[in-house]
């Protein structure tokens, strides 16, 4: 039943929201959303990439120094082995689901309104990952033998151990980043196809012409492209709830109290979408409103997601409260000790601004005022980005620095190179997030032209 | 190729528009029809005709491929060239290999599905095909919507670009634009080769230099040899740890290095109660043996008879052990000689250890036994 035949039938406040704002037609999307690579960037984007880049350049010269002296120069010390490299690094992860879970688990369940939406989660997925990747190489200590984590004949005879969940992250993490830059680049073949017909210059139509591989639109390309489309949405589907289970399992498989919990792989998905959604409100509010972007990425949308991060923050208070009756419903005195440092030990802080960040403050999402309002979408963004970032700090950290033997227990304190690195993963980030909304279409024309009203033929076919 | 039209193609406004007209121009089978639009459109395959997409199956086929291969190079470097037991677990216990042989699976069917969506089924990148030359092309990646009708590869003389035109123009279509297929330059004459030889020589030449130059300037550096330069202490350094200043110490009063316990007799005659510690064994005997011929042989003789290689060189004269003095000395007068010397003779407490000394002892015994033997020592039958 096509939704226009829904109107009459359906009281007002069931019926299938517009999906976008005011008279939008193929051509005007076009004109709207593509031209922005052709004309020059405004002031406010070059002082914006001026701040990231800065960051980013700070970051690159405190890698530079890492590599230089080695890791001695972070605050990682016994016990406390993982730190802020490993945080870091589920962080950035986790910022990446939000991506992928929009653009293949909401297209495999056909909610049209992600199509506005997911190119930008696509792309902010792919530097999420470039900007997780560094850190467990540099981790490893010698980053140019990084070479050694996959399997490559050798002369010393050596395969990795396949039993270790630490390499399956090696998998999971390159897997993750090839198939979501597969996702994204057929996404885009039919909007460049689109930019190579529109643009005067001779050299950006050939780099474009490049790109685009010669798409041409044939109805005979068309048919493979949406078959294969769909498929690797349902491949990244599975993909997206693997990845991040095999990163917890690099925790939950280990016997460090506070680590060695069944719940963590769903906690982690939960979490890493969570945090991602949170990445992709700051985001879009930003660019909908510099690139006048409202009628397509409409409140609707903002709405939708802030209901999604409500959801996600419910999924981790119950998934915080399960690891606190975990650990009184064991009597494990380990665990329990755990668990007691996060609420009341060195680090309480750290636990108490995870549990407000992250439960306490989304629930303001209750109110439909403050759904919809960028104040305070904005304001619990920001607190659920820290929030997660700190709860990753409250199971690396708090669970290592007191583990089994109080002998070698230790209060871990990062260096200024920690946080500089750090600073310097978001300056990479929103560089290229710049770099991206100023090169490439931000919105996938071509599968919103496909959801305009009237875009679809009404006579014979089929219908969903 | 020749320079008649192949192709026609006109322009719709909507997607409705499309559907009626090939509704309308297919019975009329002018040629082979079809849709170029800016996305996709629901329904558009039946109506052309097109056969379902092979896609999936493409998908399957290597999707299972891919968890074969994982699988199969996990077992073997697990369980076959470098079996290794983890955990407590069997080496060809396969419950560990899920994760990756899932990774995997996704991997080869992510690229099969893209990549071979891309090059095998569509045959792109392909730059020359006549439409991207058209004026229809910026309409079609926009917001209108083209049927053509093309000369398929069999038919091509009998195609009628006159009559397409014509079915077009009925069914709506504007913008009506007859397309030839450029003529192909062959690809092999001799200015593309000789350009493709230039090409490549050059290419040669400066990634030659290149490499030359960076070899040069750049000699094989140790990289990051910091585990060299670690703060460290040197021998004969000062160092601030200690309150002297010394970086080393004395060792502190009444230390014993390993297996140099002191004698702990200080006169010779003090030492003759000491008991041997070693038993008889033939192996005792033989490192007796061979360190009474590194160290003794040469002044005391072979036999120990005072007769070495030295005695004459030298004229000096070293003790006969096999005297009735010597033979009448206990086991531990001859160690205490070992350890601190006698007359000429000079300690070997140095490069002997304890039990090499002990085991001297008993070779020397032996030799004396066996150069005064008694009449039981010989086993007459």
């Amino acid at each position: 039943m096509s939704s226009s035949a829904l109107v009459g039938v359906l009281p007002e406040n069931l019926r299938p929201v517009p999906l976008t704002v005011g008279v939008v037609t193929p051509g005007s999307l076009d004109d709207q959303v593509l031209a922005f690579p052709a004309k020059r960037p405004p002031r406010a984007w070059f002082i914006a990439i001026g701040i990231t880049s800065t960051f980013l350049l700070t970051g690159v010269a405190l890698l530079c120094y890492t590599i230089y002296k080695g890791i001695g120069v972070w605050g990682n010390t016994s016990p406390v082995f993982w730190a802020f490299d490993i945080i870091n690094f589920v962080f950035w992860v986790g910022i990446g689901h939000a991506g992928t879970l929009i653009s293949a688990i909401l297209f495999m369940f056909r909610m049209r309104w992600r199509n506005a939406i997911a190119r930008f989660a696509e792309a902010m997925t792919i530097f999420a990952v470039i900007c997780a990747g560094i850190f467990p190489l540099l981790h490893t200590g010698r980053p140019w033998l990084d070479f050694w984590l996959f399997p490559y004949p050798n002369q010393r005879a050596l395969w990795p151990n396949f039993r270790s969940p630490l390499l399956w992250d090696v998998f999971a993490i390159s897997t993750y980043f090839s198939v979501s830059l597969m996702f994204w680049y057929l996404g885009l073949v039919p909007d460049i196809a689109s930019m190579r017909d529109r643009t005067k210059s001779k050299w950006k139509k050939a780099i474009y012409t490049v790109l685009s591989a010669g798409w041409l639109g044939a109805a005979s390309h068309w048919r493979h492209y949406e078959k294969a489309y769909l498929l690797l949405a349902g491949l990244a589907t599975g993909l997206v709830l693997s990845v991040h289970s095999v990163v917890s399992f690099d925790f939950a498989t280990s016997v460090v109290p506070g680590w060695h919990m069944t719940i963590f792989p769903p906690y982690f998905v939960a979490g890493a979408i969570f945090a991602g959604f949170a990445m992709v409100v700051i985001v879009l509010v930003i660019v909908r409103e510099t690139m006048q972007l409202k009628n397509l990425i409409t409140d609707f949308h903002l709405e939708v997601m802030n209901k999604v991060i409500l959801a996600m923050s419910c999924i981790m208070g119950y998934s915080y409260f399960m690891e606190g009756a975990t650990a009184w419903y064991s009597q494990n005195e380990y665990l329990l000790h755990a668990f007691k440092n996060i609420i009341s030990g060195t680090y309480g802080w750290a636990g108490w601004l995870t549990i407000s960040c992250n439960i306490l403050i989304p629930q303001l999402f209750w109110f439909k005022k403050c759904r919809t309002s960028y104040f305070w979408m904005i304001l619990v963004s920001i607190a659920v980005t820290i929030g997660m970032w700190f709860e990753r700090f409250v199971i690396i950290v708090i669970s290592l620095h007191q583990d089994y033997l109080p002998s070698s227990w230790r209060i871990y304190r990062p260096t200024l190179v920690d946080f500089g690195i750090l600073f310097g993963s978001f300056g990479l980030f929103f560089t290229l997030v710049l770099l991206f909304a100023r090169v490439l279409p931000v919105i996938a024309t071509t599968e919103v032209k496909g959801i305009l009203p009237g875009a679809q033929p009404k006579h014979g076919g089929h219908h969903e | 190729m020749s320079e008649r039209p192949s192709i026609v193609i006109g322009l719709f406004d909507s997607a409705d528009a499309l559907m009626t007209a090939i509704d309308g121009v297919k019975p009329k089978q002018l040629g082979k029809l079809e849709a170029y639009t800016p996305y996709a459109i629901h329904g558009i395959d039946e109506a052309l005709g097109l056969r379902r997409s092979p896609v999936g199956a493409m998908v399957m086929v290597m999707g299972l491929l891919g968890a074969l291969t994982a699988f199969g190079f996990q077992y073997w470097m697990s369980a076959v060239d470098y079996p290794i037991v983890t955990g407590g677990k069997a080496p060809w216990s396969w419950e560990a290999f899920v994760p990756i042989m899932f990774e995997v699976t996704v991997l080869f069917a992510t690229f099969t599905a893209g990549l071979g969506m891309l090059f095998l089924l569509n045959k792109l990148p392909f730059f020359g095909h006549p439409i991207l030359a058209s004026k229809a092309i910026a309409g079609i990646t926009r917001d209108r919507f083209a049927l053509a009708v093309e000369a398929g590869t069999k038919d091509a003389k009998h195609f009628n670009a006159q009559a397409a035109e014509a079915a077009l123009i009925a069914a709506g279509a504007s913008n009506v634009e007859l397309l030839t297929v450029p003529q192909q330059a062959p690809v092999f004459d001799s200015a593309f080769l000789l350009r493709a030889l230039g090409g490549i020589s050059a290419a040669c030449l400066v990634s030659g230099f290149i490499m030359y130059w960076t070899i040069k300037l750049f000699p094989v550096l140790p990289p990051m040899s910091h585990m060299l330069d670690q703060p460290k202490l040197g021998p004969q350094r000062s160092s601030r740890f200690f309150k002297d200043g010394h970086g080393m110490q004395m060792p502190v009063l009444g230390t014993v290095a390993r297996g140099n316990m002191p004698l702990g007799a200080a006169t010779q005659d003090e030492a003759a109660a000491l008991l041997n510690p070693l038993p008889r064994t033939e192996q005792v005997l033989s490192v007796g043996k061979q360190k009474f011929t590194e160290r003794c042989a040469v002044c005391h003789g072979s036999l120990a008879n005072g007769i070495g290689s030295l005695t004459a060189a030298y004229g000096a004269k070293p003790a006969n052990l096999q005297s009735q003095q010597f033979r009448d000395y206990s086991d531990g007068k001859i160690y205490w000689v070992i350890v601190n010397g006698k007359n000429a003779m000079p300690s070997h407490a140095a490069d002997l250890s304890v039990d090499q000394r002990w085991s001297v002892v008993h070779y020397v015994r032996a030799l004396q036994r066996a150069q005064n033997a008694k009449d039981e020592d010989v086993n007459i039958p």
